[in-house]
């Protein structure tokens, strides 16, 4: 892996921020590669249609922004409509089945429609948890960063008395995708 | 595990201030820049050192101008709408010879514009925001090891010098968690000089192209601290041959040190036929893309500024004697672009990359402009 692009889009508030700061700090921290995570956001605290760029690499980063993005994970229409220029032929693309209901021209990518932010309310118990379920998600279909430390990272990231519910969190991510 | 550490921009320059010994901070949070207070609120009581949230920027300036002629170094930290307000201490800053640093992370303007996009809108009012004939010096770093190392330089160049320094950002730089090595302490030069007991009264009495030295203000004599122009006792003085020295004075300390003010990095530009110039966020941009014109053959390289005031002047007109190509890029409407042409030689083909509509440029973007150019 030379370079690997990732961009999560929500609105904000539903953690997706954080999901790609996991991811960089696992990145960074525990596999010793580049990494950088910039956030793109509105005016308004709740509700307005944000993206986080992550790039992974074995080189450092110049341009912090993703130019050729390899996997693309969504969580609203707003934001799926504004965001998903840039993405590469065969980008592997996540949105949330509930929330992004008119996906477009799909033709050249591989999409995973999947009930995110339901499943993590259902399963994970609360939706708080989206930003690790995310993270969940994009371990198990780039391989960007490994399991283990994925694991890892989160037991010593959640905070006191979270750790259980952070570690069903990526139960739930894991079996999102088949 | 790495040595490396993901760290917010925002985060590296408040972390680089406290290696460097900012032991005094009054700001007024604003986005892009809000989180340098944050972390400053938190951390400098652990310290046993000073932060105030201020009720403005004006205020914030202020406090930190007073602090620092108590002895303390110190820092404040805003945005556009924050600094504008902040010009007026500037001048005073200048001319009461009185080391501080101001951050500047810049966003999308005039007035309260875009507080989430970036821009580098306030190159020139770095430069002449604050009124009259002013020496200034404004730094501006691109990757994250710059930031530290910038940072701890604005000390040092403030302390050095007794002048205000601007230490620039975007809101790109300043938002993105980024990898980065913080350098060991002992690593690096802090600059400090023990405040000196006044002996006599003439704390502004020096020789042309000579360092001031810092005085202990609050211990000793009784002296005058004034925004007036004034004499070596810092009474006023509208004497035009007393004017004229304190001018040169304060002008001279600047411009005659600008081999250790003045620092860049340049890539590529020994062969180069274009010369990218460009500093911030833009210049990760552009580095990008002189490396992607370098694969496809075409001979870009990139001159990126670290000390955008004073301009880096003597540096880049050496590479205009055989690189005939520049492309500036900047996100403003055309601000740099300007002493770019200035000192550019006829005969020097000028191009430029600007757009400030919340967009940096991106690196394909940069490379079609260079291409442009070689066509």
């Amino acid at each position: 892996m030379k370079k690997f692009e990732i961009r999560y889009g929500a609105v904000g508030g539903q953690g997706i921020i954080t999901a790609g700061a996991l991811l960089v700090d696992i990145a960074v921290e525990l596999e010793n590669k580049f990494a950088i995570e910039s956030p793109t956001y509105t005016a308004a605290v709740r509700g307005g249609p944000t993206k986080v760029d992550v790039i992974v690499s074995d080189e450092a980063i110049d341009f912090p922004h993703a130019t050729a993005i390899d996997f693309f994970l969504c969580t609203d229409q707003r934001p799926y409509d504004i965001y998903k220029e840039r993405l590469k032929d065969n980008a592997v693309v996540v949105v949330d089945s509930h929330l992004v209901r008119e996906l477009g021209d799909t033709r050249n990518w591989k999409v995973y429609p999947v009930p995110i932010i339901n499943e993590t309310k259902v399963g994970a118990g609360n939706v708080v948890l989206t930003s690790v379920v995310s993270l969940a998600v994009t371990q198990k279909l780039t391989q960007v960063i490994s399991y283990d430390h994925m694991v890892e990272h989160i037991k010593h990231w959640a905070p006191k008395g979270t750790v259980e519910m952070n570690l069903k969190a990526i139960e739930v991510g894991m079996n999102l995708i088949k | 595990m790495s040595a490396r550490k993901v760290l917010q921009g925002n985060v590296i320059i408040a972390k680089a201030a406290l290696a460097a010994g900012c032991d005094f901070f009054a700001g007024y949070p604003i986005t892009p820049s809000s989180e340098i207070a944050q972390y400053m609120s938190k951390e400098m009581p652990k310290l046993e050192r000073t932060f105030i949230q201020m009720e403005d920027e004006i205020a914030s300036l202020g406090a930190c101008i007073g602090a620092s002629l108590a002895g303390r170094k110190t820092m404040t930290a805003t945005s556009g709408p924050g600094f504008s307000l902040m010009q007026e201490h500037i001048g005073m800053a200048v001319m009461a010879e009185v080391p501080v640093v101001i951050v500047n992370v810049m966003r999308g303007g005039p007035s309260t514009g875009m507080p989430t996009k970036p821009a580098q809108s306030d190159m020139m009012q770095a430069r002449w925001g604050t009124h009259g004939d002013h020496p200034i010096i404004a730094l501006y770093p691109a990757f994250a090891e710059e930031m530290f190392s910038e940072t701890v330089r604005a000390f040092n160049l403030a302390e050095k010098y007794w002048n205000p320094v601007i230490l620039l950002s975007d809101e790109v730089l300043g938002k993105a968690h980024m990898d980065v090595e913080i350098p060991e302490p002992g690593s690096y030069e802090v600059y400090w000089e023990q405040p000196r007991q006044i002996i006599d009264l003439n704390i502004y009495d020096r020789n042309i192209g000579e360092n001031p030295p810092r005085v202990d203000f609050f211990h000793g004599y009784p002296i005058h601290i004034d925004g007036l122009e004034h004499d070596a006792h810092g009474w006023p003085s509208f004497d035009a041959r007393t004017v004229d020295k304190m001018q040169k004075l304060r002008m001279q300390k600047i411009y005659q040190n600008l081999d250790d003010i003045i620092r860049y990095k340049e890539y590529f530009l020994d062969d180069a036929e274009v010369l990218v110039f460009s500093f911030g966020i833009s210049a990760r941009s552009a580095l990008a893309a002189v490396k992607a014109a370098r694969e496809q053959g075409v001979k870009a390289g990139l001159f990126q500024a670290l000390t955008v005031w004073p301009f880096p002047r003597a540096a880049l007109q050496e590479r205009f004697k055989k690189t005939r190509k520049v492309l500036t890029v900047e996100m403003n409407m055309g601000q740099m672009k300007y002493e770019v042409e200035r000192i550019a030689p006829p005969g020097v083909e000028k191009q430029n990359l600007l757009r400030a509509n919340g967009m940096p440029f991106s690196p394909d973007e940069v490379l079609n402009a260079i291409k442009e150019m070689v066509r």
